[in-house]
């Protein structure tokens, strides 16, 4: 059992995401990009190089200017997207990263340094990211 | 990384012309060909994404000059041939094509190709209510036009595109078959499910975007800062309202492609505006007149009603949490405009068309 947020349970979903190809299927092809991912006062490096997910670190905030984007949202927003990936086995409509950044006035998703070439990237690669928070549908999960 | 011998390459052997007798009745080769070249022994190594087109600017092949005189389809770093006439490459500039990304986004669209025939899940489409399977099938309809206005503008220009600047060349290849494969994927929904095309739309921005003559500039600016902001919120919209997987699959992967085309759109035209004296201004004037029509089309477009359908899961709802849903998706359009224009230096936020401010409220 892991708890979110945690640098073991990023860990167990990306093993989970490496090991079973079938789950590439929404942003199947090659990825290349070093995003972030904020939880309250944690943050995360991944790094996503062709169909893997080569690694994934906590990050301090100095760190964070090394990621083409970063998605941030409020602790109960990330909390209930991952409920809803568990009970459903993938995010529903309401549940995915898209949606939820439709439903939040200001984008979750931003260039640290204000690039948007870098930033865009959130877009282009929505579904390899969409893809893995669905992978920890496989992980058990306890929250903080 | 390139491993070759310095200075103006020669052939390392040339087939000896004195060896035995050729085969009576057939023509002895020619060999003449075989000394020339700009630059020989280039070993580029793959890296770990694989050998891609960007790795091969290396010596003369990776000089990419601000003016390409050359207007016959001779490749970059390939020797002239004398007496190869002109063809209409009108295109000869860099600031009017280039972006640095167009490498680097052909190898992606490469890579992250998808087929609508089998990668869809079709048997996952069910009966929807009419009114909302009719408002799918206009938006469908409309979509598959905005794609063939991109199809249809891109060839125009790639036409007069020199080879100096291949790569943008290659790129937009792949913009005009993402393009086909959403008509593709488009036209299947439409028929698939009990429905079938709506109406053609009346097709103000298409009109404005397939007459821009200016330059392939003007073009990208309309096709991908003007109209293709928009489009990206219409397909966030539709990913967010899809009904069942296999329109989530057409519309997250359309979003994916979108991204990519608006990513070498926005890229291009930041680099001509940062590299054209002047262009930024020109810019304005282009601007003010395409929000003018943008706004003429947000107003008229079947469009509106059918979103506001679909959003609010019918008639009923469309005229309430359908319609709020379609205007906020604008607002964001117009917000997402303000923030470009701002970014690629060309500020609009003070010269916006009020019809368009309006659309901040939501």
């Amino acid at each position: 059992m892991a708890q979110f947020p945690s640098l073991d349970w990023f860990h167990q979903v990306r093993d989970v995401y490496n090991s079973d190809s079938s789950l590439h299927k929404g942003g199947g092809g090659a990825c290349h990009t070093t995003a972030a991912f904020k939880v309250e006062d944690q943050s995360y490096l991944i790094v996503f190089e062709g169909l893997k997910c080569a690694d994934i670190r906590q990050a301090s905030a100095a760190e964070l200017k090394d990621a083409d984007f970063i998605i941030e949202m409020p602790y109960e927003l990330w909390k209930g997207m991952i409920a809803n990936v568990q009970s459903h086995g993938k995010a529903d409509l309401q549940y995915t990263l898209n949606s939820i950044d439709l439903q939040q006035d200001e984008s979750i998703a931003y260039s640290p340094v204000d690039d948007q070439y870098r930033q865009d990237l959130f877009y282009r690669y929505n579904q390899n990211f969409q893809d893995f928070f669905d992978a920890s549908a496989r992980v058990e999960t306890t929250f903080a | 990384m390139a491993n070759k011998p310095q200075g103006m390459a020669v052939p390392a052997a040339m087939p000896d012309a004195s060896g035995p007798a050729g085969v009576e009745g057939v023509p002895v080769p020619s060999f003449e060909w075989m000394g020339l070249s700009a630059e020989w022994g280039v070993r580029i190594k793959p890296g770990e994404a694989g050998l891609r087109i960007g790795d091969l600017n290396v010596g003369i092949y990776g000089e990419v000059p601000e003016v390409w005189e050359d207007q016959t389809r001779r490749p970059r770093g390939a020797l002239p041939r004398p007496g190869v006439p002109p063809l209409p490459y009108n295109l000869r500039n860099k600031h009017q094509m280039w972006a640095d990304s167009a490498a680097g986004l052909y190898e992606e669209a490469i890579q992250r190709r998808w087929i609508p025939a089998t990668d869809v899940p079709w048997n996952t489409l069910k009966a929807l209510p009419e009114d909302v399977e009719r408002a799918v099938c206009q938006v469908c309809t409309e979509l598959t036009q905005y794609a063939n206005t991109e199809i249809e503008i891109i060839t125009y220009w790639q036409d007069q595109m020199s080879y100096g600047y291949y790569e943008v060349k290659q790129f937009l290849a792949t913009a005009t078959f993402d393009c086909a494969r959403i008509i593709e994927a488009l036209r299947k929904r439409a028929l698939s499910n009990g429905g079938g095309l709506g109406v053609e739309s009346r097709g103000l921005v298409n009109r404005m975007i397939l007459e821009s003559r200016g330059g392939w500039t003007e073009s990208a600016a309309y096709l991908y800062l003007v109209r293709g902001t928009y489009a990206m919120q219409v397909l966030r919209g539709l990913l967010n309202a899809a009904h069942n997987d296999a329109e989530r699959m057409i519309f997250g992967k359309a979003i994916e492609d979108h991204a990519r085309h608006l990513t070498y759109g926005y890229d291009h035209l930041k680099y001509s505006v940062s590299h054209q004296a002047g262009e930024a201004d020109i810019m304005q004037t282009l601007l003010s007149l395409g929000e003018v029509m943008m706004a003429a089309e947000l107003e008229e477009s079947t469009m509106r009603p059918a979103l506001a359908i679909i959003f609010g899961g019918g008639i009923q709802g469309g005229r309430t949490i359908g319609m709020e849903t379609y205007l906020h998706l604008v607002g964001d359009f117009v917000r997402n405009y303000l923030s470009i224009c701002d970014w690629l230096g060309v500020p609009r936020a003070q010269m916006l068309h009020p019809m368009l401010k309006k659309y901040l409220e939501y």
